[in-house]
């Protein structure tokens, strides 16, 4: 059994705790001194949240985490090359673009994959998801409607895989076309990115039993998430091609069990929630900053570990992990759950990247 | 005002200099011992390098030797020029990445945030080479559908929407390739400079839309009369629109010490061909394409093709370079003197930057940057009067 641990990189506003809308951590703003006019700052504005970026980064790598998840975020900065950057600047992590299927010609996206894939000896990989609002698709030139969003992204990951791994292709579909495509030459003979799709609905699931490698699942107690968890290994078997199950979940862990309960309580008063966190366990709260898990297990290390190995013992096999800040808690996580998790659950301490 | 100096990114790999057909550097080539082999570590396991690291050096060594950047080409079977600029953001200070590529493929609001986004990661040194030409089945091959005059008015288009997003604040868009409601980039990715456009095209429907985006007008090296008409004519059109577009040109040079040595590389180069690379050569000077640009350039080839003299259209223009190498068919031969003595011709006759390649790009981007730039005038040499050449 192998089991992978991703870390979430927030490509926006990570910083201390839940303030971190007000400063952009390793960026200046215009006009306004960090420290008082008494006081020298050597920095100038030569820093900027890229070189934060570059620190998470590395934190994952050295914290011994398998992989870095880089979300799609509007509201952040672009996927493709926050990871072209944290790719050229790491060795080991496998590196996960999250994208939307409208992002333009499967073909392009599938060439710029293989230069990826050259360039960081086969480490990239893609989790396409498609907003369900269709407002935020609309402001991304995307007027799909809702039912044809699995076609789609079954077109663009057909057309992609497709013209990686074979030349003379053709294709004409509902929104892809292409003729007599594949790439050849150095450019020929690359590992396709690995391909995780989300979701919770039943068609999500289909598809994902045709196309995907990965199939993540949002956040859920252990035994609400089971029926989907079966579901979806009954879809895949039928359609006899294994499909590992991902969980995307936060997590909030300190030394003791009340210190955990007091930061998610603050937390959730931060974010104007009435009803606050009292005890160590899985509460509906968003990590402030992007690309929020839909939960966040709050606990000591025992505890989360207790927790996530039962998530393993279910079927789980990829954990993508989120905290704030990133990069503290890759260090936290990396030091106080990831070995100890690794070896109740009989993993060795490193994975070949 | 002064003029820009580029370099180019030799993608897809290369030989040790233009006599040598083996593409030694990059993997283009995959017989044994005829390219170079990452060795791995002393200890054992994978060194990680590829054939990035050497495109990396090459970068490393435009930016030392004092050129603004380089054009990232984009080939069927070449890597990716977003690829490369953001895996090279960090390890490179003042090389601007000139990401060649077609409106066609992208999102308009994706290729806004991945611009936004480069120009942040590489403090602001992300431009663009835009392309539209080509057609036909090979546009099909990328997966794109438009028809070739189309084509321009949706390169038109997606650059209106590029600038529309980049103004900040919510913006909507109705057009006949592109819709938006109520986009916007985000407030951390807004003020960050438009990339500079370089454009290439030589139909007319690529000037109209040149002359409502592009900064430079980006030409092949042509006969230098037929450039100066190229130039007046879109300066013209442009000029009346009024969008001052700027000229540049994209030429391959030979510089050495001497004008003999230059010429010896060529010859050496010439004298290595088979039968077989002239027959391919005479096959593509036959060939009439959708490309207005690429059929100019097959109008200078020579009856036979015995001896490499014939191939010289003015002094120092050699129009046989397709012969030793992929690409365009005229570079500039000659000693480091002449080679900027004709630079500074072609800045008189209208050129406000250049893109220069030479193989191998490595060793020849420090002796261009060492010998030739500091002997151009650049816009000083408007001063003096266009001598008379050819």
């Amino acid at each position: 059994m192998t089991i992978q641990f991703y870390w979430q990189v927030p490509t926006r506003g990570d910083g201390r705790l839940a303030d971190a809308a007000v400063k952009l951590r390793g960026e200046r703003s215009n006009d306004q001194p960090y420290f008082t006019a008494g006081v020298t700052d050597p920095r100038g504005r030569q820093f900027n949240y890229y070189d934060h970026l570059h620190q998470i980064g590395k934190a994952a790598e050295l914290a011994g985490f398998d992989g870095l998840l880089v979300p799609n975020d509007p509201q952040g900065e672009e996927s493709w090359i926050v990871a072209g950057y944290l790719t050229r600047n790491t060795r080991r992590v496998k590196v996960l673009a999250a994208f939307d299927s409208a992002r333009g010609s499967a073909v392009y996206a599938a060439k710029n994959a293989v230069s990826y894939q050259r360039y960081s000896n086969s480490r990239f990989a893609w989790q396409i998801a498609t907003p369900a609002d269709a407002a935020e698709r609309r402001a991304n030139g995307d007027f799909i409607d809702d039912a044809d969003i699995p076609q789609r992204t079954e077109e663009f990951v057909t057309v992609a895989r497709h013209v990686i791994t074979e030349t003379g292709y053709s294709f004409k579909g509902r929104f892809f076309e292409v003729l007599e495509g594949g790439f050849k030459g150095p450019l020929s003979g690359q590992a396709v990115p690995q391909v995780f799709l989300t979701g919770q609905t039943a068609a999500d699931l289909a598809v994902s039993a045709k196309l995907a490698d990965v199939h993540v699942f949002g956040a859920l107690p252990l035994a609400e998430l089971k029926p989907h968890l079966e579901r979806l290994l009954e879809l895949s078997a039928k359609a006899r091609r294994p499909v590992q199950a991902a969980l995307r979940i936060d997590l909030l862990v300190r030394e003791t069990a009340a210190e955990a309960v007091h930061d998610a309580a603050r937390q959730a008063r931060q974010q104007g929630q009435t009803a606050l966190p009292d005890q160590a366990g899985l509460w509906a709260l968003q990590t402030p900053g992007t690309g929020a898990a839909r939960a966040t297990l709050v606990g000591d290390a025992d505890q989360v570990i207790a927790t996530l190995a039962d998530y393993a013992a279910a079927g789980i096999r990829v954990f993508q992990l989120g905290a704030v800040p990133a990069l503290e808690e890759a260090y936290r996580i990396g030091e106080q759950v990831l070995p100890a998790l690794r070896a109740r659950l009989g993993l060795t301490q490193q994975q070949a990247a | 005002m002064a003029i820009d100096i580029f370099w180019r990114i030799p993608t897809h790999g290369e030989p040790s200099s233009l006599c040598n057909k083996l593409h030694h550097r990059g993997d283009w080539s995959q017989q044994e011992g005829d390219h170079i082999v990452h060795r791995g570590l002393a200890g054992g396991g994978s060194d990680g390098f590829n054939s990035l690291d050497y495109i990396a050096e090459v970068a490393r060594a435009a930016e030392i030797s004092g050129f603004h950047g380089g054009l990232i080409p984009s080939f069927p079977m070449t890597d990716e020029p977003w690829a490369i600029s953001s895996f090279l953001a960090r390890e490179t200070s003042t090389f601007r990445f000139m990401i060649a590529f077609q409106p066609g493929f992208l999102n308009p609001v994706t290729a806004a945030r991945m611009t936004a986004s480069l120009q942040r990661a590489s403090n602001g040194r992300a431009l663009f080479n835009i392309i539209t030409g080509g057609g036909g089945p090979a546009q099909l091959w990328w997966g794109d559908v438009a028809p070739h005059d189309d084509r321009y008015a949706r390169t038109t288009e997606f650059l209106d929407v590029l600038r529309g997003l980049w103004k900040g604040g919510s913006y909507s868009h109705h057009g006949k390739f592109y819709q938006l409601e109520n986009a916007a980039l985000p407030e951390q990715l807004l003020g960050q400079d438009f990339p500079e456009i370089y454009f290439s095209g030589s139909s007319d429907a690529a000037l109209v839309s040149a002359s409502q985006h592009a900064d430079f007008y980006l030409s092949w090296l042509e006969p230098f009369d037929q450039l100066k008409e190229k130039f007046d004519k879109v300066k013209e059109k442009t000029d009346k629109l009024g969008r001052k577009v700027k000229c540049a040109v994209r030429v391959d040079i030979v510089a050495r010490a001497t004008e003999e040595e230059a010429w010896r590389e060529v010859r050496r180069g010439f004298e290595n061909l088979t039968d077989a690379d002239k027959e391919r050569y005479a096959r593509f000077a036959q060939q009439t394409g959708d490309s207005v640009g690429a059929n100019r350039q097959r109008s200078n080839t020579p009856k036979n093709l015995d001896n490499y003299q014939d191939f010289i259209l003015h002094p120092n223009v050699w129009s046989g370079f397709s012969l030793l190498r992929g690409g365009q068919t005229n570079g500039i031969v000659g000693s480091y003197e002449q080679v900027a003595e004709r630079l500074d011709d072609l800045v008189r006759l209208g050129a406000d930057s250049f893109i220069l390649a030479s193989t191998p790009h490595l060793e020849e981007a420090y002796r261009v940057g060492e010998e030739v730039l500091p002997l151009l005038q650049g816009h000083s040499a408007r001063n003096s009067v266009l001598r008379a050449v050819g």
